[in-house]
């Protein structure tokens, strides 16, 4: 085995030292062109509902579907009259809200999750995780019923306490993974210069995480963004949020096409952003850390 | 001679004290900086769920106050498993669209992996197009594919399909499970094609290199190399994936609201029926128990996978 993979090495290394540039065979070449015939097919849904944003409504319901037309803006001026900037608004306040707590209460215990493990560590970070994988249909029922009895139902603070909850884990996992990545020295040195949790976290640990940070307030925001179980049972005039909102488009029936397609886009085109900006720690977050 | 351990000891013990007083500070702070988010989440997530089972015990209808809410023992849970028409067909629809919707996703996604692990130009923009389903909203995907796509007069599924020479076909009425698997499947193989990109990056070169000096073609590269190193990464996905899926409900909610008849009623589609439209909170907690046990089992196996890639990492 090990004069194999010492064999592999020595040519490995004998390649290594006269990169061969690879030719661009015919077969690479249909092969990239196949995967942006598919990245394009893949995306064309979004593309699709954008376009049909721009539409009149007697173009988007139109058959056969017209591609080419004249681009109007006037659903987006209805789209924002019919209340939208208010769900708009409590979807920004509820994710911006949930994540600024859930980072509050997760940055200090990823940080002692990772700094100072004990053995009970393992433990700790395995209910934590458990926590995320029930399903939020098993809590409901009580949350609708105390949540009318203490008047949390349909408000945006009740609202923020429940997304900041359900991100936690998010925050602590992915944090956690992002602290335990740093080099232990620099630490050191800054305990034995007696700086307390504040000073170190401040100026030495979240500067140096700070694309993770971003990363894991992305992924926050874009979970709270689109959370729809829990806002349809818990929400109404005062806190319904987009997905709210775009659901009630569901029986539109040719007659709001447009309308349904503009609103679609702007409550889509932020998280899609977002996703965007958080590509390069998305794996990391989907999976909890256990793929970097 | 005796003078002068007692000289010697004060500053040893006191030496031993401080390294203890710090170690204890040490561990006291850690505590407290970790205990908030635990209690809270304690609270905010755990807490509902005992909630949950202890009125699952108890008869009470929300829209009959003058009933009170009476412990009944486990007759919704004998009613839900024996009785209730609707209950086990909401569990057969959910493992099998689950189990749909992750395999389609996964295999789906491992193309998608397997073209974008080569080196080309433009591969940044292909990866960006290829996983922005994954951020779109359920309830907008849902209405997008419904009316601009599955709709059976102005949809362009239609378009395409009469203009190739079939018959129209109201999709979601004719294949409600199908659509709604379709849709779900778009929006998760990107996550699939993620984390299985990962795993394939992770192969390294020399591997692939020594099988092809082997004489291995590409197919029998693909199921004696690719495959078995990417194991744990397909075991990930598919425990993440079902631990998420189970719980659709957006697509359910606004693309066939569980219909036709109950053909797509999942389970918490069906807890969300039960509670907004009987207002049964003993029921509808019984089923909501039901889920929970069943989510458990899943996020058993998950925990244990995660537990061990927590202590060794995620090697191929």
């Amino acid at each position: 085995m090990s004069a194999v993979a010492e064999t592999i090495d020595r040519r490995a290394r004998s390649r290594a030292a006269a990169p061969p540039r690879p030719r661009l065979r015919p077969g690479a070449l249909g092969l990239n062109l196949l995967t942006y015939a598919i990245a394009l097919l893949v995306f064309f849904p979004i593309l699709w509902t954008v376009l049909t944003g721009f539409k009149a409504e007697a173009d988007a319901a139109a058959t056969p579907p017209v591609f080419f037309f004249h681009a109007t803006l006037d659903n987006y001026h209805a789209v924002f009259s019919a209340r939208y900037l208010s769900y708009f608004e409590n979807t920004t306040l509820l994710a911006g809200g949930s994540t600024l707590l859930a980072l509050v209460l997760g940055l200090p215990a990823a940080y002692s999750l990772a700094f100072n493990p004990t053995r009970h560590t393992p433990k700790v970070l395995s209910w934590v995780l458990s926590t995320k994988m029930l399903p939020a249909v098993g809590a409901l029922i009580p949350l609708i019923v105390i949540y009318k009895r203490v008047s949390l139902f349909d408000s945006r603070l009740g609202m923020i306490l429940l997304y900041a909850a359900f991100n936690l884990p998010l925050v602590i996992w992915m944090m956690r993974s992002f602290f335990a990545d740093l080099p232990k020295e620099i630490l050191e040195a800054a305990v034995v210069d007696g700086a307390g949790f504040l000073r170190i976290m401040g100026r030495i640990v979240l500067p140096l995480t700070a694309p993770g940070l971003a990363a894991t307030a992305l992924l926050s925001v874009i979970f709270s963004w689109n959370e729809f179980l829990l806002a349809v049972n818990l929400t109404g005039a005062n806190a319904g949020t987009l997905p709210v909102f775009i659901s009630g488009f569901m029986t539109s029936e040719g007659l709001f096409f447009a309308k349904m397609s503009a609103a679609s886009t702007l409550a889509v085109a932020p998280v899609i952003l977002a996703g965007w900006l958080a590509q390069r720690s998305l794996v990391r977050g989907l999976t909890f850390g256990a793929v970097k | 001679m005796t003078a002068r351990p007692a000289s010697i000891a004060p500053p040893v013990l006191e030496v031993a004290r401080g390294r203890w007083a710090f170690l204890r500070s040490q561990r006291m702070a850690s505590i407290a900086l970790l205990l908030p988010a635990l209690a809270y989440l304690a609270l905010m997530t755990q807490a509902p769920f005992v909630v949950t089972l202890w009125y699952s015990f108890h008869n009470w209808i929300l829209t009959s106050p003058e009933l009170g809410h009476r412990w009944i023992g486990i007759d919704n849970f004998r009613y839900e498993l024996t009785e209730d028409p609707i209950v086990r067909s909401a569990v057969v629809n959910t493992l099998e669209i689950t189990a749909a919707i992750v395999g389609g996703a996964l295999v789906l996604g491992l193309g998608f992996a397997l073209l974008l692990n080569r080196t080309f130009p433009l591969r940044g923009v292909a990866r960006s197009l290829m996983i922005a389903p994954f951020f779109v909203m359920p309830t907008v995907n849902a209405v997008v594919q419904k009316n601009l796509f599955l709709n059976p007069i102005f949809g362009l599924l239609n378009w395409i399909w009469t203009s190739l020479g079939f018959h129209r076909i109201d999709w979601l009425a004719v294949h409600p499970k199908f659509s709604i698997i379709a849709m779900a499947v778009w929006q998760w193989a990107p996550f699939m094609m993620l984390i299985l990109l990962a795993g394939l990056q992770g192969i390294s070169d020399e591997v692939r290199e020594a099988a092809r000096i082997d004489g291995a073609g590409p197919i029998v590269e693909f199921r004696r190399i690719t495959l078995p190193l990417l194991a744990p990464y397909f075991e990930l996905a598919v425990l993440l994936g079902m631990i998420y899926i189970l719980q659709l409900f957006g697509e359910i909610f606004v693309a066939t609201q569980g219909g036709p008849g109950t053909e797509t009623t999942t389970l918490p589609y069906y807890v969300y029926q039960t509670i907004s439209q009987a207002n049964d909170v003993g029921t509808s907690s019984a089923q909501g128990v039901l889920a929970i046990v069943f989510s458990s089992i899943i996020a058993a196996l998950l925990l244990r996978l995660l537990t061990r890639t927590f202590r060794r990492g995620l090697t191929a």
